[in-house]
């Protein structure tokens, strides 16, 4: 691995899951020098344990947080509104796979879906027709199955109830992916051997990770200097306006400033914003690069709610790959559903550990231990949707509460959106229809977990005054700042939004690498 | 902590062997699994026991519930039977005594090999061979079903035909000066080519 000196001028990195540790590899790729900042340890495959409170405490984000609002988040877990991770591969290491690409509509929600009270709809800068060499670039280098001659994943016991029960419903658009996690031996990683553990981390290497993938061909060019356990708390900037400094606590907590020409922040939705607000300076008062005020702001987590449905046969939900199941129907925008945008419906399994802190929280009685009793005959499923950015869901610091760093503790303050509740409400409505067909004796509505989709804190837009970035991720107001992760999602669109950071950050590696060379940053 | 209490043993602060006793008897009263021995009750006492160690706000709401609960139940909890047991329980449930011992419970009953072999988690699987060669597939009162993308002659609809609010709404027809461009700007560059469909 390289060093780079701490007062050399360099490309900073902050973050290294899915917009970070691919921007580090794309760029290296092309020659050029990084050095990352990870908040957290440098974990490995091996080191990841099938145990998912153990995990959980290995991987997650924990770092003192608060919330605010009408979300049920606010009152079940208060403290934990996102449940993203803190380790070299962010949140790659922890998510599951599914990798749909946005549909041409959700790139143009608002001249498609109409002004929505309450929302703050604004069409994304790019097209899909923009993004698709992208897409096929991230599709291949994450091994995405049912494309570009991936083999599907087989069906695995939750997958055939859901399978049957969409066929059964009339839904065509169901299959085993597009999922990245390799279904044969593909990319130097193994075939999965659907031991049953995503959300704790792969310790087989069959899913793409940046763990995986990235980061290591990117220490492989010797131009990476990956410092993991460095958590960014400013962005310095000169007497121009443009971004000079890194500054960050070493894992003893020492200040460290690392000199930057260019910084590329991807350290996902919450933390984000939370660095451009704590990089307030007299020449950027609201915060760096916020002069449309919109940092921090339209913060969206998609519309999500889980399914459990009982069976009088076993089910066994827990073997094999947690999220290798889709179906597409819903995904359309159809307003004759009584909601704007559209939804996938995705298999998804808990342990009884899980299930019992998730699948009703508050709840107790023979009601809750009914849900743990039918355990090995449960079948579950996910919904994930669009939701609509609102001005007022947000991330803020709070002023009240800090860290262990004395550093102000973010706040995040959300509202379901009608149009969420709506869809929601139609979600969980089909999915019980869907494990009815196939002969369910019960169901449980689940509501949404702590968000692992974070998007939409520093918006792209055309436009400086609506939105923290341009079309590349280039902060409107900083020349030599850039947002590389699902912070500039203009809005959520339906799908998994992992396969659109990475496709979004090749593309913007390509713009840098460019402006590098013809000194245009 | 005093409390000027009509009972001596309101001001109680430490919890006694009964109080355990009383305690699983609460937990399993409240989350009944009738397949359960008693050790993962009382593993899950024991933990909330020594989490109240650590703590004396937990301690105190934990000490006086108990003990009011027996008030409650007219003597001892541990004499009412699950119904009755079960309504003494719902009349406390939001106090911070009931949700300590709820939250804290199931974080740790269900975290343990004990009551994952009854409720037929088989737990760690990756040293296993995971389930490739286990059972993954192994349901067999469903049909095999397709797992290959649709390649019928049905076409998934993106955009509904009736999906027409952006113009009813003020989209690209309506003049740049009627428009409530406040916050939601709409297209105002390319035309949507591939929206047209």
């Amino acid at each position: 691995m390289s060093t780079i000196e701490h007062d050399e001028a360099a490309i900073v990195i902050i973050g290294s899951g899915a917009g970070g540790g691919t921007l580090a590899y794309e760029l290296t790729a092309k020659g050029i020098p990084v050095v990352v900042l990870e908040a957290g340890p440098y974990l490995r495959n091996e080191d990841y344990v099938n145990d998912e409170w153990e995990a959980f405490n290995q991987m997650a984000w924990l770092d003192p947080r608060t919330t605010s609002g009408s979300w049920r988040i606010a009152r079940d877990f208060p403290n934990l509104p996102a449940w993203i991770v803190k380790a070299v591969g962010g949140t790659t290491t922890h998510w599951s796979g599914a990798t749909p690409r946005f549909k041409a509509h959700e790139f143009a929600a608002r001249s498609t879906y109409g002004r929505i009270d309450g929302a703050n709809l604004l069409d994304w800068p790019i097209t899909l027709a923009e993004l698709a060499p992208y897409y096929d670039k991230a599709e291949i280098a994450m091994g995405s199955t049912h494309v570009h001659g991936r083999k599907p994943l087989p069906a695995n016991n939750n997958y055939t109830v859901f399978a049957n029960g969409a066929e059964r419903l009339g839904y065509k658009f169901y299959s085993t992916g597009p999922y990245a996690t390799n279904a044969e031996e593909y990319d130097g990683r193994p075939a999965s051997i659907q031991d049953g553990f995503n959300f704790q981390g792969d310790k087989n290497k069959s899913k793409w990770s940046t763990l995986v993938r990235e980061i290591p061909r990117a220490e492989a060019t010797g131009l990476l200097d990956l410092r993991p356990d460095s958590h960014a708390v400013q962005i310095t900037h000169d007497a121009s306006g443009r971004a000079d400094a890194v500054l960050y606590l070493d894992k003893d907590g020492n200040l460290q400033r690392q000199a930057a020409r260019l910084v590329a922040v991807a350290a996902n939705s919450i933390e984000t914003p939370r660095l451009l607000l704590q990089s307030a300076s007299p020449m950027f008062p609201d915060g760096l690069a916020n002069s449309s005020g919109q940092v921090g702001r339209n913060y969206m987590r998609h519309t999500t709610g889980s399914v459990y449905a009982r069976f009088n046969d076993p089910v066994r939900m827990h073997r094999g790959e947690t999220m290798a199941g889709v179906i597409a129907d819903e995904s359309r925008h159809d307003p004759d559903r009584g909601f704007a945008g559209g939804y996938f419906l995705e298999t998804i399994s808990l342990g009884p550990a899980f299930l019992a802190s998730f699948s009703d929280p508050g709840a107790w009685g023979r009601g809750f231990t009914e849900i743990l009793e039918a355990y090995a005959n449960t079948a579950g499923l996910w919904i994930v949707g669009e939701d609509l950015p609102q001005e007022s869901n947000r991330v803020t610091l709070n002023t009240t509460l800090s860290d262990k760093n004395g550093l102000p503790v973010p706040n995040v303050h959300f509202d379901d959106h009608t149009n969420d509740i709506a869809m929601r409400e139609h979600g969980y409505a089909q999915a019980e229809l869907l494990y009815e067909a196939v002969g369910s004796v019960g169901a449980q509505r689940t509501p949404p977990y702590p968000s692992t989709h974070n998007m939409g804190t520093s918006r792209m837009s055309a436009r400086s005054e609506d939105g923290v970035v341009d079309k590349w991720g280039r902060a409107h107001d900083v020349p030599n700042l850039f947002i590389s992760d699902g912070s500039v999602f203009t809005t959520s669109a339906a799908a998994n939004p992992t396969l659109t950071i990475v496709a979004l950050a090749i593309r913007q590696a390509e713009y840098i690498a460019d402006q590098l060379k013809t000194g245009g940053i | 902590m005093a409390f000027p209490a009509k009972y001596p043993q309101m001001n109680a602060t430490e919890l006694t062997d009964e109080a355990r006793s009383v305690l699983i008897r609460v937990i399993r009263v409240a989350f009944p699994h009738p397949s359960f021995p008693d050790a993962p009750y009382e593993r899950t006492a024991d933990t909330i026991l020594r989490e109240a160690e650590s703590s004396t706000w937990f301690r105190v709401a934990l000490t006086q519930g108990l003990i009011t609960l027996s008030h409650l139940a007219g003597g001892d909890f541990r004499t009412l039977n699950d119904e009755d047991g079960t309504k003494v329980l719902r009349r406390i449930e939001t106090t911070e005594f009931f949700g300590f011992i709820r939250r804290t419970t199931v974080l740790n009953l269900y975290d343990n090999e004990d009551v994952w072999k009854i409720l037929g988690y088989e737990g760690p699987s990756s040293d296993k061979g995971g389930y490739i060669n286990r059972g993954f597939n192994d349901l067999d009162w469903l049909p095999e079903a397709r797992i290959e993308s649709y390649d019928g002659p049905e076409q998934l609809i993106e955009v509904a035909t009736s999906a027409s609010v952006a113009k009813i709404r003020g989209g690209e027809n309506t003049p740049a000066t009627e428009r409530d461009t406040s916050n939601q700007p709409g297209k105002r560059d390319a035309t949507m080519m591939e929206m047209t469909k």
